[in-house]
């Protein structure tokens, strides 16, 4: 071996491509380490979980059917719908999605969530005020997409941009206020006394499922 | 344009806006970062800033096609001219055979570069910029701020560009940021175990 290649050889070396034995050194990461890697990252990056949180909670409060929040002095009302895409960080499965009218709210997504995973996005029906909006929502951004509001009752062209402007700041904020009635218990102490045991009864699927704690 | 017909999608925001008369500030500061039209003698291959809702041609935001009631609409727009990289090789192959036909030796590297660049000057010629057009609300009322695109990435650019030209804080309405302006502190949002986690020490690696 020359000198020139030894020379070589040492500064492969010291990069880490080749091993003692002048062989290609084998440091391909394990391809379930780097999606367990890049699940962890996309839970934590701006803090998501909080927003997967709060979809897996307004999931098991919306159930029931009854009004959520109050907006406007009007009652609002949460429907899951269509399609769900659960994900989780810990497990053999990061992400499972599920698709079908009454999907959301069946058994093999609670058993989904009881395993680990957390809400990740979703189609919503949001009805107000005798107006029913349907979104899909995401929780790292909780940005509103392919909404579809209500009909527009003007017939001016300006009343027209006026309207549609007015209805998609109601879709955001009846989504701002069901958030803002869910982080004050999510900071507090009945989140994990009481309302975290009452969604993992409702992933169960046990008796009774938490109902008392639901209504509170 | 979204604002004014089809499914929406949007970006939300919360912005402060500047304590003086909006007519005055508002105007001004789109017009700082106004969009130019590509040229075609210049390099660049990609124009990007704010044009008026109903005219993307026009940047003018006089005030009757600025404001709509408490909102001020406008739109960010981005043309891009793209040279088709496959086309630009054929192009560049069938230049090389006749060259070498008539000078009897392969073009140098040097001359292939010189050539390359002509060709990619002249298909620029040819190409008509793709336009791409986002609507922009800005509710000067309550300071939310919604950008009217599915595409985070146009969300967070035109972000930057209201930051800078308006001076102000754009904060994505996610749900740290409702949390932090209910005064909710970040110590109280970490990870619930039993929801989303398996055992206390895969906590202990999340929290590391």
């Amino acid at each position: 071996m020359s000198r020139r290649e030894r020379a070589a050889q040492e500064a492969a070396f010291l990069r880490g491509e080749v091993g003692v034995d002048g062989r290609p050194a084998d440091d391909a990461p394990d391809k379930a380490d780097v999606e367990a890697g890049k699940a962890r990252e996309q839970f934590l990056r701006g803090k998501t979980f909080v927003g997967r949180e709060f979809l897996t909670w307004l999931l098991w409060r919306s159930e029931a059917g009854e009004p959520l929040v109050e907006v406007d002095g009007k009652p609002a009302t949460v429907l899951f719908v269509d399609r769900i895409a659960l994900r989780g960080i810990a497990g053999e499965t990061t992400e499972v999605v599920a698709k079908g009218v009454a999907a959301p709210y069946s058994a093999l997504v609670r058993r989904a969530l009881d395993s680990g995973l957390l809400v990740h996005s979703a189609r919503l029906r949001l009805t107000h005020d005798e107006k029913s909006y349907e979104l899909s929502v995401d929780a790292e951004f909780l940005d509103i997409k392919s909404a579809r509001l209500p009909e527009l009752l003007s017939e001016e062209e300006d009343d027209r941009l006026t309207e549609r402007l007015a209805l998609a700041e109601q879709a955001s904020a009846l989504l701002d206020a069901l958030l803002r009635s869910f982080l004050p218990l999510r900071a507090g102490k009945r989140w994990s006394k009481e309302a975290v045991p009452a969604m993992k009864a409702w992933m169960r699927g046990e008796a009774g499922e938490g109902r008392q704690a639901r209504a509170g | 344009m979204p604002i004014l017909r089809g499914a929406v999608s949007l970006s939300r925001f919360l912005a402060e806006p500047p304590a003086r008369e909006p007519k005055t500030w508002l105007a001004k500061g789109l017009r700082v970062r106004a969009f130019e039209p590509l040229e075609a003698s210049s390099e660049e291959d990609r124009s990007a800033g704010f044009v008026e809702l109903e005219d993307h041609d026009a940047t003018e935001f006089s005030a009757g096609n600025l404001f709509y009631a408490e909102h001020a609409l406008f739109s960010w727009r981005v043309d891009q001219l793209k040279v088709s990289a496959s086309a630009l090789r054929a192009e560049l192959a069938k230049w090389a055979q006749a060259f070498e036909r008539d000078q009897g030796r392969p073009p140098s590297r040097v001359e292939k570069a010189d050539r390359r660049g002509i060709i990619q000057q002249m298909f620029r010629a040819r190409t008509t910029p793709r336009s791409k057009v986002v609507d922009v609300s800005w509710n000067l009322k309550t300071g939310h701020l919604e950008v009217w695109a599915g595409s985070r990435k146009s969300a967070e650019e035109i972000g930057e560009a209201v930051e800078k030209c308006f001076g102000v804080k754009l904060l994505p309405l996610t749900a740290v940021a409702v949390a932090g302006a209910l005064d909710i502190p970040d110590t109280a949002l970490v990870p619930t175990p039993e929801l989303s986690l398996g055992t206390q020490s895969e906590v202990r690696d999340v929290e590391a």
